[in-house]
């Protein structure tokens, strides 16, 4: 991972801490809060996370907090930010509503309504088969629906879904890529497909590359790459159109640490400048430090939904979600596994 | 132990037949097939007890090395499936010497086991000619079927030792058919052979040769014996049980040497640049062709396909040309039939794609430039062939006049494959090998509809190009001008089918983007 701390601290001294504390578990209530132009931050730190946001966006190269490589969108494109003021604080970038899918018996989805709003860091956490994925796939325009209505930007995106997909950023799991192509080529065909012209897209890549420490491997082919790079390359070619909303389905699944947090800082300056991120996981930890709005979905309905300090009260995000999804299993009954076989 | 391993192998067996019915049909046939094959050699095995020993000793011999080599080279060229791979088996904390044995004698149930011992048995009826040669031909059957159960054991694991990586595991499969295609003059070689006069003569060579190689020795033991040559016949079995013992030591060591050793670490390469992406680049279409175009040359799937398309019109040319058809007629058939599976060749192409097509998907991707993205590689090659191979074939057909005619012809087959192919593989995926699998593996649940869709593409593409054909045929038996009208039609058919492939394909594609992911999600495993 040298290569991106390389890419980190070139960058740095190009563009000095922009982001100054990074405190993203912070919006007061309700997201209201959140403020659309990236220098001024998001500056009420809630002070028990503060050391914890520290760690997790402090990079080996430097101490100090730096702006992370990437992710501030070329000036003059359509940058999250650009109409972003318009909205106003606080309007919802992503709504779902009365949101149902049933495959044969099985109900995945059930009635979920969540709002999302412009410029957080949305965790959906639940249980194997909550019905993470198969939401998160209804909302991209991968899945289509039984019954609901999901408006990205103002946009339906099951009767517009053209116009939708244009400001969403997709990471799917468990979906191949064309794995023949090389590193470079799947980032190009992603950009190109995007709309993008040959020449944003041989900017975007080689920044995308050196942000994500891929330098490396960009001429290899994808289907040669470890778990964990795949999900690097499949996140840069997410972001290369500068989406509005990044729907990450468990992004850090099988990714290093020292990449993780390389990542995590990646997105954190794109939630800075006006950009939304939805990511499903199941790991707590990682969520309740990175993400400033949480929904805990189990059996495929919302049990809560709302801000980090909001969701979590007074415990940590884990047991309030183990609370909410029915509690610890006794684990009796195994007395075998007490003793050894030799 | 030896017990679990068969029962395991049992096991095995009979799940092949709780399949769909189609592929119980498939299996049924095969396996009478096999059975037929089988009776026949066993019959002809007891017939020879009547024929002089000299003849059965030369069909015995040439036809036993043959099956040895098959044991030899099938798994190495087919890379067939291990069910019982030792490295299946590494977890388990056995003991080398019981797995090697466990697996060894699991070996012996299984079709082609048991067909090569009832045909060794046989031998002993071809043999019975006395006491010493039936003694003889009990051992040596045993010690043939055992060498040829081993040596399958062997090469296989081998292959999967050697050929694990994937890149090796692509390839083996393509120096498969090669190695068929070059068989084909080898044929017509033997064809040609006048085999009144030396038949006997070569065969007996032959016959002498191989039984002193491992391949022979076996099958040779009694016949030297009932030839009254006991000196030779004792050497050869010697030759025999050494070649069991050596491949048995082999097997133990194979089975030892796998056990610690994981699936080999691909070696990979690298690529600069772009690659095709550059030409291409800039437009949604255009990057779609590259992607298609590098998955062409790269993926062996698509390979496969490059690959049979010309081995088609010779493997229909050398048995019809050898069977008295006219010639200059046949040459007038290798370049429509190749553009046939050209066209039909990317009937499925969606599924080939996997999971993968929910880039398309995500992207809001127009349906028309999918399409013609798709199309690009197989407008690439078809359109120089149509052009390079009309001239060759007129010029051996010996009459320039047909050569408008093949063009139309091969253009509206080309081109008519290629537009039904647009419709159907957006409208009709069918389960396809995924990614990275051997082209020659079967999909799981493929089936009757597969069939149904490869033969209605197959089928509605000729349809569709069948006025150019009427007018290519009128032209040869009428001349005229039906030629021109050939050529004309034929480009006619080329533009509509593609233009209407390509609008409602796409048409179809964009709306059923979510359905064919859909798809591709259920079969990918």
């Amino acid at each position: 991972m040298t290569d991106g701390d390389d890419g980190a601290a070139s960058m740095t001294a190009k563009k000095p801490a922009v982001g100054a504390p990074v405190a993203a578990d912070a919006p007061p209530a309700g997201g209201a809060a959140v403020v659309d132009t990236p220098s001024v931050v998001q500056d009420v730190p809630v002070i028990e996370d503060a050391p914890v946001a520290e760690r997790s966006t402090t990079t080996p190269a430097d101490g100090a907090h730096q702006a992370p490589p990437v992710a501030a969108p070329p000036p003059g494109t359509d940058a999250p930010s650009a109409e972003h003021a318009s909205e106003g604080p606080g309007a919802a970038v992503l709504r779902i509503s009365g949101l149902r899918k049933r495959f044969g018996t099985t109900v995945a989805v059930d009635d979920i309504h969540l709002e999302v709003p412009v410029g957080s860091f949305y965790g959906i956490v639940g249980p194997n088969g909550a019905g993470k994925t198969t939401t998160l796939s209804m909302v991209t325009g991968l899945l289509r629906p039984d019954a609901g209505r999901i408006v990205v930007h103002g946009i339906d995106v099951w009767s517009e879904p053209v116009r939708a997909k244009r400001s969403i950023g997709v990471l799917p799991d468990r979906l191949r890529l064309f794995d023949r192509l090389t590193g470079a080529q799947l980032l190009f065909y992603s950009g190109t497909l995007r709309g993008l012209d040959v020449k944003t897209v041989r900017q975007r890549s080689a920044d995308l590359i050196a942000a994500f420490g891929l330098e490396d491997a960009v001429n290899r082919l994808v289907a040669d790459y470890s778990a964990g790079m795949t999900k690097k390359i499949a996140l840069a070619a997410a972001m290369i159109h500068s989406p509005r909303l990044l729907v990450l389905d468990e992004p850090f699944e099988s990714v290093d640490p020292v990449s993780a947090a390389n990542l995590i800082d990646i997105l954190q300056r794109y939630v800075e400048s006006g950009g939304t991120v939805v990511l499903s996981s199941h790991g707590m930890d990682f969520v309740q430090r990175v993400c400033d709005h949480v929904a805990i979905i189990v059996s495929g309905r919302v049990l809560a939904a709302g801000t980090m300090a909001q969701v979590r009260g007074d415990g940590t995000l884990e047991d309030r979600f183990v609370q909410l999804a029915g509690g610890r299993k006794a684990a009796e009954g195994m007395e075998w596994l007490h003793t050894f076989s030799d | 132990m030896v017990a679990h391993f068969l029962r395991l192998k049992l096991a095995i067996l009979g799940n092949t037949f709780r399949r769909s019915p189609w592929q119980i049909v498939a299996l049924g046939i095969g396996l009478l097939y096999g059975l037929g094959v089988c009776v026949l050699a066993i019959v002809g095995l007891i017939a020879l007890r009547i024929a002089d020993v000299e003849t059965a000793r030369n069909v015995v011999v040439i036809g036993g090395s043959l099956v040895v080599l098959g044991f030899l080279l099938v798994p190495l060229a087919v890379g067939v499936e291990d069910t019982l791979d030792p490295r299946r088996f590494s977890l388990f904390g056995m003991p080398n010497d019981t797995l090697a044995l466990g697996l060894l004698v699991a070996a012996f149930v299984g079709v082609p086991s048991l067909v090569i011992a009832s045909v060794a048995a046989s031998t002993v009826a071809t043999w019975s000619r006395g006491v010493g040669p039936t003694l003889l031909a009990i051992v040596s059957a045993a010690l043939v079927t055992v060498t040829c159960v081993l040596t399958a054991r062997v090469t296989t694991s081998v292959a999967a030792l050697v050929l694990a990586t994937r890149r090796a595991r692509e390839t083996t499969g393509l120096v498969a058919i090669v190695a068929l295609v070059l068989l084909s003059p080898v044929i017509s070689v033997l064809a040609n052979v006048d085999w009144g006069r030396d038949t006997m003569a070569v065969f007996s060579a032959l016959a002498g040769t191989l039984s002193w190689t491992p391949l022979g020795a076996g099958w040779a033991v009694p016949a030297d014996a009932a030839a009254g040559d006991y000196g030779a016949a004792l050497l050869k079995l010697l030759i025999a049980a050494v070649v069991v013992a050596a491949l048995g030591l082999a097997w133990r060591g194979i089975v030892a040497r796998m056990l610690v050793t994981p699936e080999r670490e691909a070696h990979v390469k690298t690529y600069g640049g772009l690659g095709l992406f550059d030409p291409f680049g800039s437009t949604t279409t255009g990057v779609i062709a590259a992607r298609s175009l590098t998955y062409w040359l790269r993926d062996p799937r698509y390979r496969a396909s490059l690959v049979m398309i010309p081995i088609l019109p010779v493997v229909l040319f050398v048995p019809l040309s050898i069977a008295g058809a006219p010639v200059e007629a046949l040459w007038l058939m290798p370049l429509p039939v190749m553009c046939l599976f050209l066209g039909w060749s990317i009937h499925n192409d969606v599924a080939y794609d996997s999971t993968a097509v929910w880039l398309h998907v995500a992207s809001g991707t127009r349906g028309t430039a999918d399409r013609i993205g798709r199309i690009v590689p197989v407008a690439l090659v078809g359109i120089p062939l149509i052009i390079i191979g009309a001239i060759v074939s007129a010029h051996f057909h010996g009459n320039d006049d047909v050569l408008p005619s093949l063009i139309g012809v091969s253009s509206a087959i080309l081109f008519a494959g290629v537009g039904i192919s647009s419709v159907m593989s957006a409208r009709f995926p069918y389960p396809a090998v995924q990614p990275g699998d051997s082209p020659f593996q079967q999909p799981q649940s493929s089936g009757a509809v597969a069939a149904l869709l490869q033969s209605v593409s197959f089928l509605v593409a000729v349809v569709i190009a069948s006025p150019a054909i009427v007018f290519a045929g009128l032209g040869i038996v009428y001349g005229e001008d039906w030629a021109q009208w050939s050529l004309a039609s034929g480009i006619a058919i080329s533009v509509i089918s593609v233009w209407g492939g390509v609008v409602w394909g796409g048409y179809i594609f964009e709306r059923r983007g979510p359905e064919i992911l859909a798809f591709a999600t259920r079969n990918s495993s």
